[in-house]
């Protein structure tokens, strides 16, 4: 120990001193001894410094000497330790593998939040990237997700100088094919701006530029990934100039992204880049729409001119947006809108935030959960160095004669406690290497369960690898305080005499305070799992219809190149051969897919009694008919869409012409009068007719997500109009793979090209929604056992302890007439004063975290209070369980022999 | 006899040092001293090698260092023997005798 410590600056400064002071005190001697003899100050002292040979060179040798000493030292206590651990491999191992389990864990967690959280864009100073959003009301539809601006917009903002460079992208979905398959890939639609403006360059090739966005229609190229060029383009140079299918459009590979590098949204894995300026050809729907200013899709970012602050920028941007907001009015296809619409639209503001990090709708969903999932292993890694502590204590105390015989021949306490240090601080490299071994392997299962469909990196870098490192010094220094704390303990003469009992005496409150902290991380820990199980299982009995066997998939014609006309011949095919396939029950299409985290929203007009709009956006989605049935939606007044509510085949599409509404809706704006008959029109300006006929209500069920409760919702015919694409939804009586295989055939029989897309199973679609509740459940009941095993091992070693070191006392107990009933209420009333503590203080603190993880909980509050009971009573009785062997023990002291032992 | 004074052979500084510290507590500069007129000038010290040596005897353990008044009145690092440099003096000591034994036997044999 004192060696050590004379590495520390200070003392080794002292040391230092020390040496200076003694090499003068000799040539100063010596200068003195030639005065004497008449020889002037200045040879002297030359001369002195030439008889003593160099000074520095002696000072480094003598160094050397102490280095050497230290080393030696450390050596001679590494392999010492080294031999004592491999003498007890079972204290050992499971000391080594409740560490590797923090750190793995610890590190894996961190891993991902690194990932998630922390990294900026692998661009040229990420720092200057900032976010647009619109605050206030913009008077258009929207499309996609985050802040979303129009694409005119993002081109007028390009010709400013507000920005030293400006961009956009939408993220998209599209069929591409370099053969016969076409397969769903992610991309990016961007404009000719993005790449310059990132400051990204290609791997291969060129990327999307300036030129590549001017014309709708006239720009074919795409830029693909490093990832998809090396898995479906073999990584070779001639992939420059290869024709692909996009949405079965021919398209031209230009170039090759830099590997790394993911677009703007890090949790996404874009694979192909396309011009803005493509989307007719991409996407139909949106293509009609892409110039258009009143629809906003794009999420427009913009790179801060250097040295320019984003307060400046900002001020700047704000006179030009106003004035646009002006402007507007006068432009085409600018809405009518009532004078307060237009009042709120004209105070709308432009908005900056920093985009480092890029942007991300999935961040804001992981966020929190892995914030929770840090919170968890940091507990579990107290948890398990506390564990390791309460070891190194019982260990200490088994080799108290060891010890102290050692003390008595001649070895420094400093020495001791350092042997001590060592072992620990080898144990905890040991396990900190173990679990930065594991740390590839959890965060692969951790991925599995958090970000299923993107590849999020599970190797260990350098940040990850100094978390782990302080993580690992952080569980050293808690271990080593235990085997410190003890040996300075240690009474020399009594421990020799009286065997270890005495020594040991001393360290059974520690050993128990150590184990109460464990207790109360564990209760902690199972808290939080039983609140996460819960709020998975009242998520998913919150969806409103009885969703087994229901099974949907998705048709696309348009993404196949097909004209609309052609897209609803394919539609209506296959919804009639739906109807007759065999093993089906009911069958309906509807325009989208549910649960899939997106949805369309919008304001109404109400026309009963009186003529009024919503006082808040409505969801609504296009169904037809059977949908309801086929969920197993219970229409509770008027009726469901009939077949004869289709428009005949080969007609024009119509506006809509009946409508159904579900309960929500109904109890909000119609109280307790029945709202069939009444009408409704789409959007809230005054030049709204309210002409669509309500003509049913629905239950409520959830559609968009599972947390909603009591939203309004209501339901177009399909048929009416856009019946290009849809999601069909089939309630099967045989097994679903049967289905999906018939689904197949079928498709293929009306197209072979023709992708079925996603087919899922609606418990599947169910799960998918929920998956952060069920990662969360799932791990947190994972840190929760674990750290019940841990703290099970370590009751169980203290009192086995407690029972053998009492031995003689329960003996001499029994013999005065103790019952075995009274000895067993010894060792239980231990294990409940210590369920107590840990209980009393794990709740207060359980209270003072709720409000960190209410958030994620759902249909319960943090602190409910069945939860906390059940998990406090699970934990007892668990503890209770591992006293029973100790307990019995005790019971069965036979006092004769217990006395014969003194 | 080429020289009238030979570097000190390796090892032996160290023994020297004990020999002089068994009698009396010295500070460096005192032992260099002392090793001069002992070695009746025959053996040379390089002054600036014996505190390397005084100092890795002390983390040996055979020396002990104590910072005291001289006899000048200023401060200086006094080295003493502890008990096991004094038993290492006896296992040098005796090593040396045999050494020295049987190299003068070596040398006689031939006469």
């Amino acid at each position: 120990m004192a060696k050590i410590l004379n590495l520390l600056p200070w003392r080794r400064n002292r040391k230092e001193q020390d040496l200076d002071r003694e090499l003068r005190y000799h040539v100063d001697r010596r200068v003195d001894e030639m005065l004497g003899s008449g020889i002037s100050e200045a040879p002297a002292r030359r001369q002195a410094r030439l008889e003593f040979g160099g000074i520095d060179e002696a000072k480094e040798e003598v160094r050397e000497t102490w280095l050497w000493r230290w080393l030696d030292n450390g050596g001679r206590d590494l392999r010492y330790a080294a031999r004592m651990l491999w003498r007890t491999p079972g204290f050992t191992a499971t000391a080594l593998i409740s560490l590797a389990l923090g750190v793995g864990a610890n590190a894996a967690i961190f891993s991902l939040i690194d990932q998630v959280l922390i990294r900026a864009l692998p661009v040229e100073e990420p720092e200057r990237l900032v976010n647009l959003r619109w605050e206030g009301s913009s008077l258009s539809s929207g499309y996609g997700q985050g802040n979303r601006l129009s694409y005119p917009f993002c081109r007028d903002l390009q010709e400013q100088q507000f920005f030293e460079g400006t961009f956009c992208r939408y993220p998209i979905t599209v069929n591409v094919s370099t053969g016969a398959q076409h397969d769903p890939v992610a991309g990016e639609v961007v404009s000719g701006s993005y790449f310059s403006t990132l400051g990204v360059h290609p791997q291969v090739g060129r990327l999307i530029e300036q030129s590549d966005d001017l014309q709708p229609g006239a720009h074919p190229v795409v830029v693909i990934s490093y990832n998809y060029w090396r898995t479906e383009f073999g990584g070779t140079r001639d992939v420059v100039g290869r024709k692909v299918l996009v949405n079965n459009h021919p398209m031209t590979v230009i170039g090759v992204a830099p590997q790394g590098f993911r677009g703007t949204d890090m949790l996404a894995n874009p694979r192909l880049w396309m011009p803005a300026m493509m989307m007719p050809q991409i996407d139909s729907e949106l293509g009609r729409r892409t110039l258009d200013r009143r629809t906003v899709w794009m999420n427009v970012f913009g790179r801060l001119k250097a040295g320019v602050t984003m307060e400046r920028t900002k001020a700047g941007l704000l006179l030009w947006f106003k004035a646009m907001l002006e402007a507007d009015k006068h432009r085409d296809g600018f809405p009518t809108v009532t004078p307060e619409q237009y009042q709120r639209y004209l105070a709308s503001t432009i908005d900056l935030l920093p985009a480092a990090r890029g942007m991300s709708m999935r961040r804001s969903t992981l966020e929190r959960p892995l914030l929770v999932l840090l919170g968890g292993t940091v507990l579990l890694l107290l948890l398990a160095s506390l564990n390791v502590a309460g070891l190194l204590l019982a260990r200490g105390a088994a080799r108290s004669r060891e010890l102290t015989t050692r003390m008595a021949i001649g070895a420094t306490r400093s020495r001791i406690v350092g042997q001590l240090l060592v072992e620990t601080m080898l144990l905890t490299v040991g396990g900190g290497v173990l679990g930065l071994m594991a740390t590839p392997a959890v965060s692969q299962v951790l991925l599995a369960f958090l970000s299923p469909g993107n590849d999020l990196g599970s190797r260990i870098d350098y940040r990850v690898f100094l978390f782990a490192l302080a993580v690992t010094m952080v569980a050293g220094v808690l271990c080593g305080l235990a085997p410190i704390f003890q040996s300075g303990r240690i009474p020399l003469m009594a421990s020799l005499k009286d065997r270890a009992r005495v020594a040991a005496g001393s360290g059974i409150w520690v050993r128990k305070m150590l184990v109460v902290g464990q207790m109360a991380f564990t209760l902690l820990l199972l808290i939080g799992a039983g609140l996460f199980v819960q709020t998975l299982g009242r998520l998913h009995s919150n969806v409103g219809f009885a969703s087994g066997s229901l099974i949907m998939f998705g048709v696309d014609p348009p993404a196949m190149g097909y004209s609309e006309a052609d897209s609803e011949k394919v539609m209506r095919e296959v919804e009639r051969r739906l109807r007759d396939m065999p093993g089906v029950e009911s069958s309906a299409v509807a325009n989208t897919r549910m649960l899939n985290g997106g949805w369309s929203d919008g304001g109404m007009t109400i026309q009963s009694n009186e003529r009024f709009v919503t006082d808040r956006a409505v969801l609504w989605m296009r169904v037809g008919p059977g949908f309801l049935k086929t969920l197993g939606a219970q229409v509770i007044a008027g009726r469901d869409f009939e077949q004869h509510d289709v428009r005949p085949p080969e007609t024009k599409s119509t506006p809509w012409r009946s409508v159904i509404v579900n309960e929500s809706f109904a109890r909000r704006y119609f109280k307790d009068r029945s709202p069939v008959g009444s009408r409704l029109g789409i959007g809230t300006g005054p030049n709204v007719k309210p002409d669509i006929e309500i003509i049913g209500v629905v239950k409520d069920f959830n559609r968009r997500n599972l947390r909603d409760e009591e939203i309004e919702h209501v339901f177009f015919p399909y048929w009416d109009r856009d019946t290009d694409n849809g999601t069909f939804y089939v309630k099967v009586r045989g097994s679903p793979d049967d289905a999906f295989a018939s689904i197949r055939s079928l498709v293929r029989q009306i197209d072979p090209a023709l992708p079925v897309g996603e087919p899922r199973t609606f418990e599947e679609q169910i799960d998918r929604s929920v998956w952060v509740e069920r990662a969360l459940a799932t791990l947190s009941s994972g840190f929760g056992l674990t750290a019940l095993l841990l703290s099970v091992v370590g009751l169980f070693g203290v009192m086995s302890f407690i029972v053998t070191n009492r031995t003689q006392e329960i003996g001499i107990r029994i013999a005065l007439g103790a019952t075995r009933a009274g000895t067993v209420w010894l060792i239980v009333r231990d294990v409940l004063i210590m369920i107590g503590a840990a209980t009393a203080i794990a709740l207060p603190v359980a209270w003072a975290l709720s409000g960190l993880i209410q958030a994620q909980l759902f249909g319960l509050s943090a602190v409910d209070t069945p939860t906390i009971a059940i998990a406090s009573c699970f934990l007892a009785l668990v503890s209770l369980g591992a006293a029973t062997l100790p307990a019995w023990r005790a019971a069965s002291v036979n006092p004769i022999d217990a006395l014969r032992v003194e | 006899m080429p020289s009238s004074r030979f570097p000190i052979p390796q090892g032996t500084l160290d023994m020297l040092i004990l020999r002089i510290l068994s009698l009396d507590s010295v500070h460096g500069y005192g032992i260099a001293q002392r090793l001069q007129q002992i070695s009746r000038d025959v053996v040379q010290v390089n002054q600036g090698s014996l505190y390397p040596a005084l100092h890795r005897l002390e983390e040996k353990g055979w020396l002990k260092a104590e910072w005291r008044q001289s006899e000048t009145g200023r401060e200086a690092k006094f080295y003493a023997l502890t008990p096991k440099g004094r038993k290492q003096l006896t296992v040098e000591k005796e090593s040396w005798n045999r050494l020295a034994d049987a190299v003068r036997l070596i040398f006689n044999e031939g006469d």
